[in-house]
């Protein structure tokens, strides 16, 4: 049952690595995209080429239901999982900087490093400025300390804000997604240059967003957060056995990839 | 010269299968901002130690007796670099460029790439990350505020991109 690290199925040595080899796949797939030239980039904020939002909204879909579908087989334990926590204040300000940068700079953190290292100089540029604006950032923590936590809500999902269970809101991501394409690639074929949008067959999109669909309507219909908390409540009667069980035999010390040990992680 | 890359929503399906894999080993996701911050956190250290560990932003990258670069976000930057400069290498785009449209010179162009990267480091340090730490982490986990950050992206770059148009266009 994953998160594998979390469970001690390896060290921090052995994560690093780890790191280092999603790390290779991350950049390979970023400039594979064309995100290494600035251009192509800011080309979405022009209304020419979506490929940043196509990207994005498809990776997020993907992980998104391949994530739901992991709790519902019971492979992964999302509670596991670091749950980024919200400060909704800093983050909208951040969010809305952050943009600005991007049109400004041309790039967004990692795909300024994809950018120099196939030699383009204004992304080493770029990166050169993220390091000063963290050096900024920490000078003036002090006098911004306050407004960085506020509006905290703790470590909230969409679910918990708008009350409705993953299961829908994973439908509700899918339409959002499907119907993101649709209109994206209305306004691309209008404005965009043809010589450089993807080409792709009418009928493998078609069947692409059908199949998006019924996977968020499997979900809404499973409701992945009843059938958490099913084994959560499950695991709580199981627990009081399994500490009779293990009191009875006084064992040796146990090796220690038995795959219990949960190793809490520093987050971002 | 006009490049067609990949298909985009292939390379998101692939993005979207190694953000899974990196939730199922290791419980958490991509990212890329902080390492920039441990990078200016470790050169701090080394010009004012005394100074770097007096500020309470830098203190907690330097907590454990570790290299504040000894992180898993840092190696992971440094995959990113390695798999990029791959990837550009196979389709011959490593070339030494300064990126920019075609009303504007180099040296402009490469005044507006600094600032925006300080706005850029700024912001992710104030958002608690960037565009792959929050927003694609966060918003394939459905975290609330990642999704509010993920469009306030689009907002701000929007109302910024009409001014900059001499820059791209």
């Amino acid at each position: 049952m994953g998160p594998l690290y979390k469970y001690g199925w390896f060290d921090f040595a052995y994560s690093l690595q780890l790191a280092g080899l999603i790390g290779v796949l991350f950049g390979f797939l970023l400039e594979r995209a064309g995100f290494g030239n600035a251009r192509k980039l800011v080309a979405i904020f022009y209304l020419k080429d979506f490929a940043v939002l196509k990207v994005m909204f498809t990776a997020i879909v993907v992980c998104m239901l391949g994530l739901l579908f992991f709790s519902v087989f019971g492979w992964m334990d999302l509670s596991k999982i670091y749950l980024l926590p919200t400060y909704i204040w800093p983050q909208i300000v951040g969010g809305f900087v952050l943009g600005m940068g991007f049109v400004i700079g041309g790039y967004c953190p990692t795909t300024s490093v994809v950018s120099a290292v196939s030699g383009k100089l204004d992304g080493l540029i770029f990166v050169v400025g993220m390091i000063l604006g963290s050096i900024v950032f920490a000078e003036f923590f002090p006098l911004i300390e306050q407004f960085y936590s506020s509006g905290s809500m703790g470590a909230v999902r969409l679910s918990d804000v708008l009350k409705i269970n993953s299961g829908l809101i994973a439908l509700l991501v899918c339409l959002m997604a499907v119907g993101a394409y649709w209109l994206v690639e209305k306004v691309e074929n209008k404005l965009g240059d043809p010589e450089t949008l993807p080409v792709g067959s009418r009928k493998a999109k078609a069947w692409a967003a059908a199949i998006l669909v019924a996977l968020g309507l499997v979900l809404a219909v499973v409701n992945p957060d009843r059938i958490a908390a099913k084994k959560t409540s499950a695991a709580v009667k199981e627990k009081p056995k399994i500490e009779a069980v293990r009191k009875a035999p006084p064992k040796p010390a146990e090796p220690a990839s038995s795959g219990a040990v949960i190793i809490e992680d520093e987050g971002c | 010269m006009k490049t067609r890359y990949a298909n985009p929503y292939v390379i998101g399906t692939l993005l979207g299968l190694v953000l899974l894999f990196t939730f199922y080993t290791m419980g958490r996701g991509l990212g890329s901002s902080a390492s920039f911050a441990r990078i200016a956190t470790a050169g701090m250290h080394l010009v004012a130690p005394e100074h770097a560990a007096a500020n309470k932003y830098y203190a907690r990258y330097l907590v454990g007796g570790r290299s504040p670069l000894m992180a898993w976000l840092v190696f992971l930057t440094l995959g990113a670099g390695l798999g990029g400069l791959f990837s550009a290498f196979i389709s011959n785009r490593v070339k030494g460029e300064v990126i920019r449209g075609p009303n504007i010179g180099v040296s402009a162009r490469l005044w507006f790439a600094l600032f925006g990267g300080i706005l850029s480091g700024f912001a992710a340090r104030l958002a608690r990350g960037c565009t792959s730490g929050q927003a694609l982490t966060g918003a394939s986990e459905l975290a609330f505020g990642s999704w509010v950050f993920m469009f306030c992206i689009f907002a701000g770059a929007y109302a910024t991109a009409y001014f900059l148009r001499k820059e791209w266009l």
